[in-house]
């Protein structure tokens, strides 16, 4: 079976501790390097006092890279993609449960994978389709699946969000894919710039080096035409037709 | 400001994260939820939360006055006062 979508990026935007403007991205997407451990959370001071205390990392992430991209566009549909989520409320949820501690009102609402989207409907007052999704190490490619699905139904544009957080160091040996805290913004709109193809490979090969998300940034920054992402028996090709 | 109050509003900044307020700038009788402070549900929750577990007292979430404890720092301080007693 094979399987292809077309559409267009039209706008960027990417945080993660240190990295911040197109010019950090470029620099690092030339020689990327693991980041060193930084509690740094982007700065979402749009958002007023009472709205954002709540926020975690997370979901501060995906605020600071979407706001921006958001921005002018009402009725935007949101595909929000993320593998672990709010690892670290929910390991202070399960220390609470496991010392037979009540647990926090506040950490448990927010644990859940669709608060994030719940936050940003709420602050936006945005009521278009909203989704939450946890794949494999393929999420950036499921969600771009997604996106088209609803440009195919006629939106004008899809916001695509795909972050990762940084699991407590307890989930280390099970957690290999996360080499530091990241968020990617995609303004995906109809058109056929930019070509994802599925295919089926009989053997599993390894992950690459780097999370999805951050090497299509390699991808985009680096001005190069394609990419490949392999994940278990699934291939898929990015292919920039212009 | 009496020692519980000052207590009382340190907890309320602290247990909800109210990351641009001091305590002077929570009055004594300053309504704490909806109006006044702003604060919401969630907020009620996990401030009876961080009561109980301060002052080591049970808090009824039905009780019909539960709400009116509730209503600024003055009649925490009442409520904590009455329920440590």
């Amino acid at each position: 079976m094979k399987f292809v979508i077309n559409f267009n990026i039209a706008q960027w935007r990417a945080w993660a501790p240190g990295l911040e403007s197109v010019d950090d991205w470029q620099a690092w997407s030339r020689q990327p390097v693991v980041l060193p451990a930084s509690d740094a959370a982007p700065d979402v001071s749009f958002l007023p006092a009472m709205q954002r205390r709540r926020l975690s990392r997370l979901a501060r992430m995906a605020f600071s890279v979407g706001w921006p991209l958001a921005e002018g566009r009402p009725a935007l549909p949101l595909v929000f993609i993320s593998r672990h989520g709010e690892t670290p409320r929910t390991f202070e949820i399960l220390k609470d449960l496991a010392a037979d501690l009540p647990l926090s009102p506040t950490q448990f609402s927010l644990s859940v994978h669709n608060a994030v989207i719940g936050l940003w409907s709420i602050m936006r007052g945005e009521t278009s389709e909203m989704t939450a999704l946890a794949a494999t190490g393929d999420g950036l490619e499921h969600g771009v699946l997604e996106a088209a699905a609803l440009l195919n139904e006629g939106s004008p544009a899809v916001l695509l969000v795909i972050t990762e957080e940084q699991p407590p160091q307890v989930y280390a040996p099970w957690v290999d894919d996360v080499p530091f805290p990241y968020a990617v913004g995609l303004l995906l709109t109809p058109g056929d710039d930019w070509q994802l193809d599925l295919s089926a490979q009989a053997d599993h090969s390894p992950g690459g080096d780097w999370p999805h998300a951050l090497d299509l940034l390699r991808t985009l920054l680096n001005n190069e035409t394609t990419c490949q992402h392999a994940w278990k028996n699934r291939v898929w090709t990015w292919q920039r037709n212009r | 400001m009496s020692d519980l109050h000052r207590d009382i509003k340190q907890l309320i900044i602290e247990a909800l994260g109210l990351e641009d307020i001091g305590i002077d700038d929570i009055g004594d009788h300053q309504t704490l939820f909806g109006e006044g402070l702003g604060l919401d549900s969630v907020d009620a929750l996990e401030l009876g939360l961080a009561i109980q577990k301060k002052y080591g007292i049970k808090i009824d979430a039905d009780a019909k006055d539960t709400r009116n404890h509730f209503s600024n720092v003055a009649s925490l301080a009442a409520f904590v006062t009455a329920k440590s007693a």
